[in-house]
């Protein structure tokens, strides 16, 4: 026997009742954030370079984790190279689906982002992709203005 | 140093209808208390419990705790991380002389989660991953997989090893649920749903809950005869940022490190009787293999299939039957992993004892972090 019942609704012929927590954020994207979006809506990409030891984050931020200095911002193209991948096939809440998602470290930086990938026959790890971006009046300032990347 | 002098458990069950989390703390801490011959309400100087507010679903867990513990109008804490983390505080509460005899306390009620999938996903950073898919967040795990295993040659044969030993450890626990027999061949037919990960790969959510009895090296003597000394505590963090993590478990490797040191282990793969370590993906049992230093990273694959890290053999790895086995217990898998150290360096682990003197237990906090904690303990 290999599977077993997790769920305990499912092993009641009357459901114990259930509670949900609705709750509701505003997520700041910050300094960094705001720029990269912002820029985004004009089709670039930014990432950020340590004053002090060069390290080039992408996500950008205002500061380097390795020394605790400042950083200033620098424009990148956005597309990179695929370093590893998964085929996703559950969602959320366990149902059927299907995705690619990679890691992909961005060129001219030390960085990465992990992103949808769609257009692809088959993805292979070293796979050169490029960022395909929602049109400027569908954007919404958050990580999905980048619809998801593709083979170059 | 400071010494574990009871230990108690309730669990750990695929699904527990009848008990309340409450109830299954309250289980525990009446063995744990009864192992150590204590009274919880006259010897215990401090109750430490770990719990993390998403995994309950309510807020401000440490308000919850003192009733089921015995804790009512004494020092009570709550830290938001793995049982490791907390059995660390307690050593330092000791050391430090603030309290003589102190309580740890973790639980999973995972089978409560109606939502294990959104609850993961509320701890990725809100700005940069969140949103980028309505995958389930094990997609992670697999992504970081696909990177270890592609850097190290890590073969799927090794990796279906590990779920076959682990799950077939697991049939000589009666408190394992996920105990099975099965053949790499079969393990390697389950299908990819993270490719290239395989649903039998994760380890399926449990319940249970662990509480330690802890107590400083003179108050152990006084009250037990078979004191398990905690020889050493490490634990550390990489960084919240996927674009910095290692992806290889750096976490382990420094929070090993640091226990070490402390329990004056050189030379981990030799000194290094048994070993607990996180398998909630099988993967990951191999990458925290190396992390610990038990086996190099060109020979781990080999190690694995030769049966090197088998119940009878020369480091016997997840004899409890790991999280795999066992099942994921959330903030009580550390507690899991370091209570099978203690049985067996006790001698009280019946037909999967192991001949140890010295063990190390060692746990992640989980997709999608890359932090853990480890202890050492000896007898």
């Amino acid at each position: 026997m290999i599977e077993k019942i997790v769920d305990p609704e499912k092993m009641r012929h009357f459901p114990p009742k259930g509670g949900k927590i609705e709750l509701y954020w505003v997520y700041t994207s910050g300094r960094a954030g705001e720029e990269f979006f912002r820029k985004l809506r004009e089709g670039k990409f930014i990432a950020a370079k340590c004053k002090k030891c060069g390290h080039r984050y992408f996500p950008p931020r205002i500061y380097c984790e390795f020394d605790f200095s400042e950083t200033e911002f620098y424009e990148i193209t956005g597309e990179g190279c695929v370093e590893a991948f998964t085929v996703a096939t559950l969602d959320l809440n366990e149902e059927p689906m299907e995705e690619v998602i990679a890691m992909i470290k961005l060129d001219n930086t030390d960085g990465k982002i992990i992103h949808v990938i769609k257009d692809a026959k088959e993805v292979c790890i070293g796979m050169k992709v490029r960022p395909v971006l929602r049109r400027p009046e569908e954007m919404k300032g958050n990580i999905s203005d980048i619809a998801y990347y593709k083979p170059v | 140093m400071p010494a574990i002098v009871g230990v108690g458990y309730s669990g750990f069950n695929a699904n527990t209808p009848d008990l309340s989390w409450k109830e299954i703390m309250y289980e525990a801490a009446v063995r744990a208390y009864e192992d150590a011959g204590i009274d919880p309400r006259k010897d215990v100087d401090s109750f430490i419990t770990c719990a993390e507010d998403f995994y309950e679903g309510f807020a401000i867990f440490d308000e919850f705790v003192p009733d089921q513990l015995g804790a009512v109008l004494k020092p009570t804490c709550t830290v938001c991380a793995d049982f490791l983390y907390g059995l660390a505080t307690a050593y330092m509460q000791i050391e430090s002389g603030l309290a003589e005899i102190a309580v740890v306390e973790a639980h999973s009620k995972a089978s409560d989660i109606k939502t294990f999938g959104e609850v993961i996903r509320h701890a990725m950073d809100p700005i940069w991953l969140k949103g980028v898919t309505n995958a389930h967040p094990y997609y992670l795990a697999a992504l970081e997989m696909s990177y270890y295993m592609n850097k190290y040659c890590i073969t799927q044969e090794a990796i279906a090893e590990v779920v076959v030993k682990n799950k077939r450890n697991a049939l000589l626990n009666d408190s394992a649920p996920y105990g099975a027999k099965l053949t790499v061949e079969y393990a390697l037919k389950s299908p990819f749903v993270f490719y290239p990960m395989r649903k039998i790969e994760i380890a399926e959510r449990a319940d249970g809950a662990i509480v330690f009895v802890v107590a400083s090296d003179e108050m152990a003597r006084k009250i037990t005869d078979s004191p398990v000394w905690i020889k050493g505590v490490g634990w550390w963090s990489e960084t919240s940022n996927y674009d910095i993590m290692s992806f290889e478990a750096r976490y382990a490797y420094k929070s090993a490190k640091m226990a070490y040191r402390m329990a004056g282990i050189e030379n981990p793969s030799k000194e290094i009787d048994i070993a607990e370590i996180d398998d909630r993906f099988a993967f990951k049992e191999i990458q925290h293999i190396v992390a610990l230093q038990l086996a190099g990273k060109y020979d781990v694959c080999d190690l694995m299939s030769e049966g090197y890290f088998a119940r009878n053999g020369s480091l016997p790895v997840n004899v409890s039957g790991g999280n795999l086995g066992v099942g994921n217990l959330l903030e009580a898998t550390g507690g899991q992993k370091a209570l099978e150290i203690v049985i067996q360096l006790r001698g009280e682990a019946g037909r999967r004892q192991v001949d140890c003197e010295i063990g190390v237990a060692q746990a992640w906090r989980y997709i999608p972090t890359a932090s853990g904690a480890v202890a050492v303990f000896g007898v």
